[in-house]
Parts: structure tokens; C-alpha cells; sequence
């Protein structure tokens, strides 16, 4: 049961981020362990679709490698999700305010300028293009049909400790009866 | 399963919000200069790096350029590339807007449907007719002659992105969008003036059909989500009895 819902929990988690650019799914993957079956966690290495939009900051990384942005407080995390805004002073900022990074600190583009990956410190084989978001690289169809089996196998799950109750609860009436 | 659940409802949530960006895209569809907005959305992630769903971080206004078309009115005015009019309102505010569809007032300023007023230009009374160069040059002329009356100056911004929309198609300044550059239209690689053209909106009554649809399965599928966790809840709580 615990199993189905860590299962029914990805699959929830997907198909909320089923709009969010740059969203890689989770993949729930089952283990058989002496305790019964474990669920672990992996982000899929699958990227989305590419969507055209025609701002020249919207970005999109073709090949490896993510864009390293840093929050008010120093954190530097990376994202696949592309939607920059350029502010007054040339610098990049994703719709969470946090600013995009370069080789050397922040990243500065001129005005009318173009980013490119090399700028960005992207592996050698990345490009990345202009006027196009990576979309959410997830699969609404493939999730529904996996909240649906997540709940069928709770419900099993559930039948198999109602036997294992029932059984438990014959074999003490018959203790108690001898 | 509260993780199931709380996930599965934020992604209604932000659904919701998404459908309220795109029904005003598509009811402005119609409108001169309006520029559409996008919603955004990103991955909510606790602090032990486990996801938690997805939350909406508003919209962004995009602005792209908007479809030339010929007009029929005689002080129309489109702009081909980026920048904007000044407008001023009743007020005095100074205001900008790519809706260029200016029609003649009693005291010769040029103003546009919400009665702001185009700054920088007075038309004579005795003007016959008028033109607008690529420039932003007007030339009147008059019952002798013909004489320039000034230049149509256009507003730039460094960060246009940061301009405060007031409706779809006027913006006020902010401190984060920097002040108004003037640009002269006509210069090589900047943006040019059409006479007697207007800007559609940028939206497109089919793209924004389509994502409504989306978004509509999208919100559907959350809320099969939030079901399926509450019938596990309810199979859970009734497990004693069972």
C-alpha cells in the first residue's frame, strides 16, 4: 500500500507540472526488497519539445547541459527552463527573479545582443536557440493511466491485508474456542 | 497521500490561473496594439529536494509584433519593429502604446480611442490634409503650401518586459523597466513608421483556442488526481472496518 502511494504521489507530481517549461518527469521505478516493493525516485534524462514563442530571450537548450541561475540568497541551482527576462543593466533573470550565470558571474548581454552557449559555460556540444522554451516533458495520458493503476493496486494491496486480518482473526477465535 | 493530494491540487490552481491569462488574451483578441500574456509555472520543490507540485508565477505580457494591416483612417499609424507611441492622459501622465489608431480633436492634438493624447504634435486648424513619413515626419499641407509640422518620436525601453500594463495595450513606466529612450524612427535598423496601417493584436483567436483546450484537460486531469488520492484515503480509513 505504501508502494502504490508513493506511486499515486509521482504521478500527481507530474501531471501538476504538466504546464511548467523545462519540467522533467519523475520516473517511479519498483523494487522488490525483503520488505516488499519500494518505489524509488529518478528524474527522466527526457527533455520536452521545443515550443516557438519569438522572444528573443526565451532559450532553449539543444543537447546537455542546464543554465546555472542564482537566487537573492546566493543559491545557485541549475534549470532546463529557458524564459529570461533582460532587465535595465543586460542581465538575464528567470520569472522566479533569479539570475542567470555565466562563465564569470552573472551573465551581461549587450542591448540587442544574443546569448550563446559557449557564454554560458554549456558543454561543447550544446547549442542553444533563441525564440524557443523547452516544454514540460510530460506525457498526461502515460500519468492518468498511472494514477488509475496506482489506485487499483492500493485497493488490492488493501484486499490482501483484509485477508491477512481475517485469517489472523479465525485463528484466535479457534484459540479461544479450544 | 497529502503529498498526492496537495500536488494535485496546486496543479488546478495554477491551471485555474493559466485559463484566467489566456480567456483575457482571447477576449482583447480584437484590440489594436494589444499585446497577449503568458502564465508561468515552475516546479514547487520542498526543502529536502521532493517535489510538491507546481505553482503559477504570473504572467508575463510578450511583445511580439502584432500583424500590419491597412486601415482606413485618416491619422493611422503603425509601428514595424520595437518601441512605442507616448501618449499622454488626462493627467498628464505620460503613458505608451502600439495602439497607433489617432483620430484629429477640436484643439488639433491627435488622440486615440481612450482619449490620450499623442505628445509632441499640435495639427493647425487651417491644415488640409496630412502625412506621416516612415521617419515620423508630418508634412500638412495648406491652402498655399505645404510645411513640416514635426516629428513622431518613439519611446524605447531597456527592460520593456518590467512595463506595468494599465490595459493590454497601454504601460506606464517602472523603475525596473528604466525611462523612455527616444528612437527616430526610419534609421536602418530601428523601428519604422506606417501611415494609414495598424497593429493587430498579437494574439490569435486559434492559438489561444488551443490552449485553453489544454489547459482545460490539464485542470481535468489534476482533478482526477485529487479524486483518486481522496478514494485512497477513504479505502485507507476504512481498513479497521473492513
Amino acid at each position: 500500500m505504501v508502494a502504490a502511494r508513493t506511486r499515486l504521489e509521482i504521478a500527481t507530481e507530474n501531471l501538476a507540472n504538466v504546464s511548467t517549461d523545462g519540467f522533467r518527469r519523475i520516473d517511479a521505478r519498483g523494487f522488490l526488497t525483503a520488505l516488499g516493493v519500494t518505489i524509488a525516485r529518478r528524474t527522466s534524462g527526457e527533455g520536452g519539445a521545443l515550443r516557438h514563442t519569438g522572444r528573443d530571450f526565451d532559450l532553449a537548450i539543444l543537447g546537455r547541459g542546464a543554465f546555472r541561475v542564482r537566487d537573492s540568497a546566493g543559491r545557485v541551482s541549475e534549470t532546463r527552463a529557458g524564459g529570461f527576462i533582460r532587465e535595465a543593466d543586460g542581465t538575464l533573470h528567470d520569472c522566479r527573479g533569479r539570475v542567470v550565470l555565466g562563465l564569470h558571474g552573472a551573465l551581461r548581454v549587450p542591448s540587442g545582443g544574443i546569448v550563446d552557449a559557449r557564454a554560458l559555460g554549456l558543454p561543447p556540444a550544446s547549442r542553444v536557440r533563441s525564440g524557443f522554451l523547452e516544454g514540460p516533458a510530460v506525457d498526461a495520458i502515460a500519468e492518468m493511466i498511472d494514477v488509475l493503476s496506482a489506485e487499483r493496486s492500493f485497493e488490492s494491496a488493501e484486499k490482501a491485508v483484509a485477508a491477512i486480518d481475517a485469517t489472523r482473526q479465525k485463528s484466535a477465535d479457534t484459540a479461544r474456542v479450544k | 497521500m497529502d503529498r498526492a493530494l496537495f500536488a494535485a491540487a496546486s496543479g488546478m490552481a495554477a491551471q485555474q490561473r493559466n485559463l484566467d491569462t489566456i480567456a483575457d488574451n482571447l477576449a482583447n483578441a480584437g484590440v489594436v496594439g494589444f499585446k497577449g500574456s503568458a502564465q508561468s509555472f515552475a516546479e514547487l520543490i520542498a526543502p529536502g529536494g521532493q517535489g510538491l507540485g507546481t505553482v503559477a508565477l504570473g504572467s508575463r505580457v510578450l511583445f511580439a509584433q502584432g500583424k500590419l494591416a491597412r486601415s482606413g483612417g485618416p491619422f493611422d499609424l503603425a509601428i514595424d519593429g520595437p518601441g512605442f507611441f507616448t501618449v499622454v492622459d488626462g493627467r498628464g501622465r505620460r503613458l505608451y502604446t502600439r495602439d497607433g489608431a489617432f483620430s484629429r480633436s477640436a484643439d488639433g492634438t491627435l488622440r486615440n480611442a481612450a482619449d490620450y493624447r499623442l505628445a509632441g504634435i499640435t495639427i493647425p486648424r487651417d491644415a488640409l490634409t496630412v502625412t506621416v513619413g516612415g521617419d515620423g515626419s508630418v508634412r500638412a499641407t495648406f491652402a498655399v503650401g505645404a510645411r513640416m509640422l514635426g516629428r513622431i518620436r518613439l519611446a524605447e525601453f531597456a527592460a520593456p518586459e518590467h512595463l506595468r500594463p494599465l490595459d493590454g495595450a497601454v504601460f506606464a513606466a517602472t523603475p525596473e523597466s528604466g525611462g523612455a529612450r527616444d528612437v527616430t524612427a526610419g534609421s536602418p535598423d530601428g523601428p519604422k513608421l506606417d501611415f494609414g496601417m495598424l497593429e493587430e493584436s498579437n494574439v490569435t483567436i486559434i492559438d489561444a483556442m488551443m490552449q485553453i483546450l489544454t489547459a482545460q484537460r490539464a485542470y481535468e486531469a489534476n482533478a482526477k488526481g485529487v479524486q483518486a488520492a481522496d478514494e485512497m484515503l477513504r479505502i485507507a480509513n476504512n481498513l479497521q472496518r473492513g
